[in-house]
């Protein structure tokens, strides 16, 4: 995997981080701002539940940046790096992590990795734990978690290192046009 | 429609930003590639045949062959595969390509595994 940036940045004096790559797109980079912070202050689903998926997200894809980032909302919840350090293979037999946790991670490694993952005991625990309208939000998330490490790593924007970094939570921008 | 967008029905404000965020990725390129990448990636998963190249320009077949290592090889891109779709595309589309390649898989992913219907309860 390149830490070499594939592209430069459009930002003047920023090196080229994602925002300032996106930024040679300003209409995708307005629209995805808009959307992520739409996502992330939405009630609909608990930052933590999301921040979960996205830890997941992270280390599936090997995605070092989207590893070290965490979003200050979810830690307000309680998601402590106690927590984090259980998402990794054999999540399932973690004791910090909620049933409704283990659901939504299971979920998570069936979109990003084998759809198979989601057999009838997994599909039941998920609809036991989520509303339609939570799970609605949950696969708009991992969808958006997964293109954007993706996204992220074939344009070259790995880090070579990064510290854990605590970032503000992705906000409201602006109404849908 | 997609997997993702149609699994936002029952969130109008949320899918109205999603459709936005993939239309405007989608009008920063050629409709005609974008077309291609959307089949070749759905291709790999196995949903639907893959576009037939027959007639398609060196440029955008190595393009093609890009889209097509993102859903199982995104960190095997090397970057000389990477400088020649940059020499090919120029910077700002390569950002928009890079975008809707890794969307085409993630949609593709939640069509399989079955998100509208989850999501519609």
């Amino acid at each position: 995997m390149s830490t070499i940036p594939r592209v430069s940045s459009a930002l003047a004096g920023e090196p080229p981080h994602f925002a300032a790559v996106l930024a040679h797109q300003p209409e995708i980079a307005q629209s995805f701002f808009a959307l992520y912070g739409r996502f992330w202050q939405s009630e609909v689903l608990s930052a933590r539940i999301k921040e979960v998926a996205r830890m997941r997200n992270a280390r599936v894809t090997e995605c070092g940046f989207c590893r070290n980032v965490r979003f200050d909302k979810a830690l307000a919840e309680g998601l402590g790096e106690e927590v984090v350090e259980d998402i990794t293979d054999g999540y399932e037999t973690s004791a910090k992590l909620t049933d409704a946790e283990k659901a939504a991670l299971k979920f998570t490694d069936a979109l990003i990795h084998d759809p198979e993952l989601l057999n009838g005991d997994a599909r039941a625990a998920l609809q036991r734990h989520f509303t339609p309208k939570q799970i609605a939000e949950l696969g708009l998330g991992v969808s958006l978690f997964l293109a954007l490490a993706k996204a992220l790593i074939i344009m070259g924007l790995e880090p070579e290192s990064m510290e854990r970094t605590v970032l503000p939570t992705p906000a409201v921008l602006e109404p849908a046009a | 429609m997609s997997a993702v967008c149609a699994a936002l029905a029952g969130d109008p404000l949320l899918q109205r930003h999603y459709a936005d965020f993939c239309s405007k990725t989608e009008a920063a390129l050629d409709p005609v590639l974008v077309a291609l990448v959307r089949r070749a990636v759905a291709a790999v998963h196995g949903l639907g045949d893959a576009p037939d190249e027959a007639g398609l320009d060196a440029g955008t077949r190595a393009a093609l062959a890009y889209a097509r290592r993102i859903p199982f090889e995104h960190t095997a891109i090397s970057d000389a595969e990477a400088a020649a779709l940059v020499a090919h595309l120029g910077e700002a589309r390569f950002v928009a390509f890079s975008v809707l390649a890794a969307l085409a898989d993630a949609e593709c992913r939640a069509a399989l595994v079955g998100l509208p219907a989850l999501a519609a309860g």
